[in-house]
């Protein structure tokens, strides 16, 4: 091909801005009951193409993308394309060991994915140094509560109890192992980042969160077999792919053959945390503050939508 | 040693715990941000009040969903089912991070709407997609800017596509049929793309009626759900779709012809790869679509079907079929090998058995890797499931080679519509196939594995298949 003729072919974030110029709101994407303009598509990359070369992106740099159909996508694929950059987009699906293999093989630099499967990569992420930010995106968080299986253990604190995110990892992992073995459950492991496991399945997990000079750990711990037919009778999964859904899972009460007291879980964490934190805990309860913005939380959690 | 009176121990400092074993789904989310939004405030208003720790154990009194607000959650099952259902609302400026990541959106905030791109080079690496890959370990394939071009050149050309088209976006991008012959396809050429994030036939058929498409292209899956869904609740497609294109895997003559009469519009079957940037091979839009076949191929795309040696087979002969063009790509990231194995003189080998007819349309028959060689002869595990879906009661079949010693046996795996005996199955295969072809052993199973794009996991049946999804210590 000549010299000329490949200059009139455009990539598509070339095209895409030829476009937005031309007729800026023709319409690009439908989504949600909007329409976004091929302008908006175009300064919306144009903002992730700065934003990634404010990292230290360059030409010819892996950018990987584990997202669904959502505008986001787009802005970012077409983000990484006008740095020259490339992208490595991969199923949505995928977990543990076939991440681990894409993100190794490729030696993404970033990875922009969304909030809800951070947990995953958080537990990968020691194995990959050529990794260096994660990118999240969307509130699509979801938590199945169950009476029978699932205990919440969650632990606000403020920053100067967590000098790093590393050791903190380091550290809660090792509690959360402690209340599982405390529990009366063998041969559960930790590793780094990762789940509390038996074999390989997941019988606990934790994600390390922070807001304004604080940390919310936010702990579920499976007490009691989960029955992830309730999970998918309400979130619609095609049932070809409902096995790569749901990781596996097992319970302190597979485990042992018991599911343990409510007055024991909260013994065990108590006593797990006193030691490791050398600090004392009380039974206590919220304060006028904590119970005004309690009430609003709840509310607001039932009537979103 | 007495000064040690004096410099007592520090008293140990206290956390609170806050115990509920009995809260619901909202709880889960509404204690510790109350606590976390309290202690924010108390910093300025009642520092007395603020705790250093504060732990929370609790459980629920009732089944429930946490979800975000992206989550399409399905209500009426919800209700029926007992579970609760939470959202996680949108939260403010001083949402909850977790450590040691970047937020998107606040990136984006704080980036210039400005830049200047550099026209690439027409060889520059665009992508690297991983074959979802039946067998074996995901392979990276390179796909360079003009692999891409050619690809958007053949399919708008064959496709006729411009400004006014609106495709629907339901095959996912990260999967090279979406991200070709959707997104690339349809903002090159200024048309516009209705967004399906989360597939459901009903969500499907709601986005279809609303937004009034004029393209669609899925797999069949799709098309049979949306069949199914369409007779349930006596709806009629928008007349608004002029085309629709099935691929991954193939569409059964029954499905093209039904859904053809609920559209109005032509459903064509082609055929792509990862390594080909989607489609390479497409029934034609303006001629005629034969049952079964994938097509012809598309404009800059040669295809032949060759022998074990590289060499072309004449017309009507089985072989292994190879492609080549400007779409076809570089090879595999980072290995070499595989790559030129994949090639042979400058032809891409599809790995894909089928013939060409008379009039140079492709048939594909079965996966290379899969042929089951029983005492020396071929077996093909397509031409054996074709029986047993003969069988009325055979919902899915999947047919594979077990290593038995030294020797090879064929294993059906199969779903059924209702009650049969592997015996009556086997009578039903010897009427209608040579002996050496009747499988050995029949498997029922509940469902088959399959990807995302409906191909069965046939790795997946094989009894020392390592399930990747675990995390091993080791």
């Amino acid at each position: 091909m000549s010299a000329e003729s490949s200059k009139n072919r455009l990539g598509l974030a070339q095209s895409i801005e030829k476009r937005a110029a031309a007729l800026p709101d023709s319409v690009a994407l439908h989504f949600e009951g909007e329409a976004i303009a091929y302008n908006e598509l175009n300064r919306r990359a144009n903002q992730v193409a700065n934003g990634l070369q404010g990292l230290g992106v360059e030409k010819g740099d892996r950018v990987a993308i584990m997202l669904p159909n959502i505008p986001e996508f787009i802005y970012v694929l077409v983000g990484t394309l006008k740095l020259g950059a490339v992208a490595v987009p991969f199923n949505t699906l995928y977990k543990g060991g076939e991440i681990l293999h894409i993100l190794k093989d490729s030696g993404a630099r970033c990875l922009v994915t969304l909030t809800n499967f951070f947990p995953v990569i958080n537990e990968i992420r020691s194995e990959l140094p050529d990794l260096e930010q994660v990118i999240l995106t969307g509130e699509r968080n979801l938590v199945f509560a169950h009476p029978e299986s699932t205990a919440f253990i969650q632990l606000v604190l403020q920053g100067d109890h967590i000098k790093d995110i590393d050791g903190a990892y380091q550290k809660m992992g090792h509690i959360l192992l402690k209340i599982i073995e405390d529990l009366g459950v063998k041969e559960a492991w930790y590793k780094h980042r990762g789940s509390i496991r038996v074999r390989g399945e997941k019988i606990a997990t934790f994600v390390i969160s922070e807001v304004e000079g604080m940390a919310l750990i936010n702990t579920v711990v499976f007490l009691g077999p989960l029955d992830t037919r309730d999970f998918l009778r309400v979130v619609w999964v095609p049932p070809e792919i409902r096995d790569k859904v749901v990781e596996p899972l097992t319970s302190v009460e597979q485990e042992t053959g018991k599911r343990p007291l409510w007055d024991q879980v909260k013994e065990t964490v108590a006593g797990a945390i006193e030691e490791r934190f050398q600090v004392e805990i009380r039974d206590g309860s919220m304060v006028r503050d904590e119970l005004f913005s309690y009430e609003k939380l709840r509310s607001l959690a039932y009537k979103a939508r | 040693m007495k000064w040690k009176i004096f410099s007592r121990k520090k008293r140990k400092e206290q956390w609170r715990l806050i115990f509920k074993p009995d809260g619901d789904v909202a709880d889960v989310m509404a204690l510790p941000g109350a606590v976390a939004e309290g202690q924010i405030a108390g910093r300025y208003l009642l520092a007395s009040s603020v705790t250093s720790g504060t732990v929370i154990v609790q459980g629920v009194s009732r089944k429930g969903i946490l979800a975000g607000a992206d989550v399409a959650v399905d209500h009426d099952a919800a209700s029926a089912h007992d579970v609760d259902v939470a959202y996680q609302p949108r939260s403010g400026r001083a949402s909850l991070r977790p450590a040691e990541t970047i937020n998107l959106e606040e990136m984006m905030l704080e980036a210039s709407n400005e830049f200047t791109s550099a026209p690439p080079d027409p060889e520059d690496l665009a992508c690297i997609l991983y074959t979802s890959g039946t067998t074996g370990r995901p392979k990276g394939v390179m796909l360079t800017v003009d692999n891409f071009l050619s690809e958007q050149q053949a399919t708008a050309q064959a496709l006729d596509i411009g400004p006014k088209d609106k495709i629907v976006g339901v095959l996912p991008f990260f999967h090279v049929f979406g991200l070709s012959n959707i997104l690339y396809l349809a903002l090159v050429r200024g048309a516009s793309i209705i967004l399906v994030p989360q597939y459901s036939p009903g969500n499907l058929l709601r986005t279809i009626v609303e937004t009034r498409p004029t393209l669609m292209m899925a797999i069949p899956t799709m098309f049979i759900h949306l069949l199914t869904l369409l007779e349930r609740k006596k709806v009629p497609l928008p007349d608004s779709i002029r085309l629709c294109v099935s691929g991954a895997a193939p569409l059964p003559k029954e499905v093209i012809e039904a859904f053809e009469v609920a559209s109005g519009a032509r459903l064509l079957e082609g055929y792509g790869l990862t390594e080909t940037v989607a489609a390479c091979c497409l029934n034609p839009p303006d001629g005629v679509s034969k049952a079964g076949s994938i097509g012809t191929p598309l404009a800059g795309f040669e295809m032949k079907v060759v022998d074990a040696n590289g060499k072309e087979l004449p017309r009507e002969d089985a072989g292994e079929i190879a492609v080549r063009g400007k779409g076809v790509t570089a090879g595999y990231y980072n290995l070499e090998q595989d790559t030129k194995e994949a090639f042979h003189d400058g032809w891409f080998l599809t790995g894909d058995m089928g013939y060409q007819d008379e009039d140079g349309y492709f048939f594909i028959t079965d996966r290379k890797k899969e042929i089951i060689i029983k005492a020396g002869l071929n077996i093909s595990p397509g031409e054996v499931e074709e029986v047993l879906l003969r069988h009325p009661l055979v919902k899915e079949a999947a047919v594979l080679g077990r290593k038995k010693g030294e020797r090879e046996e064929i294993v059906a795996f199969v779903t059924t519509r209702g009650d049969l005996s592997a015996k009556e199955l086997i009578s039903h295969c010897k009427g209608a196939l040579s002996n050496f072809k009747v499988p050995d052993v029949i498997s029922f199973m509940e469902t088959l594995p399959m990807t995302i794009t409906g191909k069965v996991l046939k790795k997946e049946l094989i009894n020392d298949y390592q399930d990747e999804r675990r995390i091993e210590q080791k």
